[in-house]
């Protein structure tokens, strides 16, 4: 459990703005820090040829194709349970290079986006787009403990309790 | 008229292999059954990622773009890019609403680079939430 909310914290609240622009570890089993460059592409799109404009707009899951065509799911983002499609969606089919930590795991390869630019010289951003977005959406409220203020988890947890399962409740 | 059907032939051989190396290609048709998940919790074991344990969490996660995922039966993760009509997959409300279910669904199913992309076509049995984790477990990951 220490790991865990060091894993949770370090990466949602500790970085203060003046971090460099360089992937940070996790303590993640697997993890290791990659660089590199590649387009951004909407996973369904390339996967079936269903292509919405603009990769979804933020509705879909947004992958990192390489040059050597391997295709990399960027599931998480500098934000607290958060994932990456709101940093990725502005850069739809560009090329961007990509900061984080790929986990090599032997259930599936996973990519946490930390940092972002348009590849070659653009300006480097932290991958935390989801907490602004969240943020402009609720009204000027701080992002960092967003989980806990959003409505649509409030209502889900109001109408299913904590546990999934109606009327089934924690031991006091 | 032979050399230039073997020419034209070799060109077109030619051409879709280059163009078509990544090109979108037809899924394999699979049942699944298994858990829906959240998949980057259950991967990377950074808490217990199963069950009513970790179902707030698993909707935390999803509400925030993380993709979902079915835990197969078989052990393996599959990562939901579609349930059926809805082409969306990030914070979708009919993929929340189905957290922590055990499901039955076919699919079709697209493997690239250790990642198993599942097209979900229908939901063909939905037994809700039989995976009991929270005695043991908790509430993942802070407790309440």
């Amino acid at each position: 459990m220490k790991r865990t909310l060091s894993i949770l914290f370090t990466a949602a609240f500790l970085i203060g703005p003046g971090a460099s622009q360089a992937a940070e570890e996790w303590g993640i089993d697997g993890e290791k820090k990659a660089r590199f460059e590649a387009k951004v592409v909407d996973v369904l799109c390339e996967l079936t040829g269903d292509c919405p404009a603009d990769c979804g707009s933020g509705k879909r899951q947004l992958g990192l194709l390489k040059d050597d065509g391997t295709l990399i799911l960027a599931v998480k983002n500098f934000d607290i349970f958060a994932g990456a499609a709101d940093d990725l969606k502005g850069f739809c089919n560009k090329r961007i290079v990509a900061d984080g930590l790929l986990i090599n795991n032997p259930k599936m390869p996973l990519f946490a986006l930390q940092y972002k630019k348009l590849a070659p010289d653009g300006k480097w951003s932290r991958a935390n787009q989801f907490g602004k977005e969240w943020s402009k959406a609720n009204g000027g409220k701080k992002a960092g403990q967003w989980f806990k203020n959003d409505p649509r988890i409030k209502k889900a947890i109001a109408e299913k309790g904590v546990f999934g399962i109606p009327g089934l409740k924690p031991k006091k | 008229m032979k050399k230039l059907l073997s020419a034209l032939t070799v060109l077109a051989v030619a051409f879709f292999t280059v163009s078509g190396a990544h090109a979108a290609a037809a899924g394999k048709r699979v049942t699944v059954t298994g858990e829906i998940v959240d998949t980057w919790c259950y991967v990377t074991e950074i808490m217990y990622g199963l069950g009513t344990a970790h179902h707030q969490c698993a909707v935390w996660c999803a509400i925030g773009g993380i993709p979902v995922s079915v835990l197969g039966e078989d052990g393996n993760v599959y990562v939901v890019l579609k349930v059926e009509e809805d082409g969306t997959n990030v914070a979708n409300p009919r993929i929340i609403n189905i957290q922590t279910h055990k499901v039955t669904v076919d699919g079709d199913l697209y493997e690239r680079d250790g990642v198993k992309y599942l097209i979900v076509t229908q939901v063909v049995d939905d037994k809700g939430i039989v995976n009991l984790t929270h005695e043991e477990y908790g509430i993942q990951p802070f407790g309440k």
